[in-house]
């Protein structure tokens, strides 16, 4: 993947679809089909509004979403109706904090922690149990959080991230209450939940939460955000009330200085471009600061592809993960 | 829905033009052509067949087969992926392709899970339909040889040949089915069990509606080829367990045509099982073989007794 990749990519798009309005012809079908207006000005590196609206919107880039969607949920059937139901347990006083954890046999077993996605919006551990047995069978717990979103809390993000931080932190406080070992807690997450797991890497768990600054072991983070400037100037901002003190906070990138976890990021070379863009200017940066980090490109994948692979000990994400935590597949 | 919105605009098109003569159950020229067209159901086909080699690319790399010669021609080959366990099973995978494409090489994605369950994992090489003049008896007689090469030498790579299992995709578990139907003691003196079960997605078991599709413009169909090579039709000589399965957005033809099949073994008496894969397509639904917890993994491993999860 070169630089040259994202104008070269959006300079096709833009031929293909002045073809289309070529090939329509003029009059009633010209304008039915017209011809694409010229590049606005541009609003974030060299993409105009509508190129980076675009690049935050997964279904320009990912045309199979709703088929993949529905496969999380009907996938997340069956591994409740081969592992039973998941033990589900409040982690703070409102009706949405509660976590699913699906257990695995061994005694004082790792734990992973997976925060889902959604674009902010949507998501529940529910769906997200599809990828529990590649953990439980590998000897480790998979605990999938449920969490506020972003309309409830009225287009506010701290609140997701308070609760998140706040979810990871009754997983080390009782760990042992279901056969976790505190001190091998992992977190995963794909797409906003990539984002939300990169602000609970740069979390001050021993002044907020009176634990160990290393509390989480490692992570692995999927098809992720991690600077959140652009995602404010793209229509993601309709819904996500974006302030500055919002942007910095949450914005991983920002504050290396606080990462203390080796991690493993991830994307599909079928993400949008700017999710692309975003892991690899991460991982770099990262690198840059000296940090531990693993950067894994997932060939062929797209940004929902790419989360389906975490229930496979083979898949890159799943692959990855495991190899985190230290575990063989089963 | 991505593959949804193509077949309703499949439909639609159908709609749209006066449907001609039917040439297949309720199907006219053009529907049947495109039941049997994946690109006109799997907008994601192209995606899926380069994935498919690149995450094959990456197990060759990672386990590095064997390639073995079973036949005197260039193409009569196999990869043999290795587990470490002393007399394994062997699972022998019969790639698709539309039996015009497809190898060994870019096939290997499973391999892993096989190999990692205790279980050696082969992967065939055979002729296809153009190089051998739009005939498939090539590819089949081809097939069966691989399969009886892996019987009498499977000590020579640790398997064991008391369970020696097959799997394939699309055409493959077309020319799987026909392996199924050998008849291993009068045409290669072993044993008629030789194939102990067998693990067969998003198939075709009766030929004559894909001779009736536009397939028929470069296999060469006969009234021989279409009987001898119709599983269905023979059904008195399958001996072991088959698993079949179908992705929901498979072409209509592929779902029935599985469907048929299950149906036909089940009232013969024969041990089937029908899995339906919900939401995925003919492509992808292959994928599901190379994880432990995905369907068809998952079914394999049963099927072969390995690690019950």
């Amino acid at each position: 993947m070169t630089s040259n990749e994202l104008p070269s990519l959006l300079d096709r798009r833009r031929m293909l679809a002045g073809a289309a309005a070529l090939i329509a012809g003029a009059g009633a079908a010209a304008a039915q089909q017209p011809a694409p207006p010229a590049k606005g000005p541009r609003v974030w590196l060299d993409l105009d509004q509508k190129e980076l609206d675009d690049a935050y919107d997964q279904s320009k880039y990912a045309p199979n979403i709703e088929q993949i969607l529905g496969r999380y949920a009907t996938s997340s059937d069956i591994t409740r109706a081969r592992l039973g139901a998941p033990q589900r347990v409040a982690y703070g006083p409102t009706p949405v904090e509660m976590l699913d954890i699906f257990r695995a046999h061994a005694a004082n077993a790792p734990v992973m922690v997976f925060v889902h996605g959604g674009a902010w919006r949507t998501g529940s551990a529910k769906n997200y149990a599809f990828p529990a047995e590649n953990f439980v069978h590998a000897g480790a717990h998979y605990v999938a959080l449920d969490f506020t979103n972003v309309i409830e809390s009225g287009g506010d993000l701290m609140p997701m991230i308070e609760q998140v931080r706040r979810a990871i932190a009754w997983v080390a406080k009782n760990a042992a209450s279901f056969g976790g070992d505190p001190n091998r807690i992992y977190v995963s997450g794909h797409s906003s939940g990539g984002h939300l797991g990169g602000c609970a890497l740069i979390t001050d768990w021993q002044k907020d939460f009176g634990l160990p600054r290393d509390v989480i072991k490692g992570a692995v983070l999927a098809c992720g955000m991690y600077d959140l400037k652009p995602v404010r100037l793209s229509a993601r901002s309709n819904y996500v009330k974006f302030t500055d003190a919002v942007e910095d906070a949450l914005s991983t990138q920002r504050h290396l200085d606080r990462l203390v976890t080796p991690l493993t990021v991830l994307h599909g070379t079928l993400d949008t471009p700017e999710f692309r863009r975003q892991t690899r200017d991460f991982a770099a940066a990262v690198k840059a600061a000296g940090k531990p980090i693993e950067f894994i490109i997932g060939n062929g994948y797209n940004h929902f592809e790419m989360m389906e692979t975490l229930a496979s000990p083979f898949g890159p994400f799943g692959r990855a993960a495991l190899d985190r935590m230290k575990l063989a597949p089963a | 829905m991505a593959a949804g919105s193509t077949t309703a605009e499949a439909q639609q098109a159908g709609a749209a033009r006066a449907k001609g003569p039917l040439v297949w159950l309720n199907m006219d020229q053009k529907e049947l052509d495109d039941a049997y067209d994946q690109a006109v159901y799997a907008p994601n086909s192209e995606q899926i067949a380069k994935r498919r080699t690149v995450n094959s690319a990456a197990v060759r790399e990672r386990l590095k087969p064997k390639r073995v010669a079973y036949g005197p021609t260039p193409v009569e080959m196999l990869d043999i992926y290795t587990t470490r366990q002393p007399n394994a099973p062997v699972m022998v995978f019969i790639h698709g392709g539309a039996w015009r494409a497809g190898s060994a090489k870019d096939n290997a994605e499973s391999a892993e899970l096989f190999v990692n369950a205790g279980a050696h994992f082969v992967v065939l090489d055979f002729i296809n339909v153009m190089e051998a003049g739009g005939s498939l008896f090539p590819m089949v007689e081809q097939v069966r040889r691989a399969v009886a090469w892996v019987y009498k030498n499977a000590s020579s790579f640790g398997g064991d040949p008391n369970r020696i299992y097959i799997s394939g995709r699309s055409s493959g578990s077309h020319l799987g089915g026909v392996v199924l139907i050998t008849d291993w003691q009068k045409d290669f003196g072993l044993p008629a069990d030789l194939v102990k079960g067998a693990l067969l997605s998003s198939g075709m078991y009766d030929l004559k509606p894909v001779r009736l599709s536009k397939r028929g413009a470069y296999v060469k169909f006969t009234d021989e080829m279409e009987a001898a090579l119709s599983t269905q039709r023979h059904l008195d000589r399958i001996n072991c367990p088959v698993i079949l399965a179908h992705g929901t957005y498979e072409t209509p033809e592929f779902q029935r045509q599985t469907r048929d099949f299950a149906a036909a073994l089940k009232d013969a008496g024969k041990q089937v099982t029908l899995l339906v894969g919900v939401g995925y397509n003919h492509f992808e639904i292959p994928e599901t073989m190379a994880n432990p917890y995905g369907l068809l993994g998952r079914a394999v491993l049963g099927l072969m007794n390995l690690r019950a999860v």
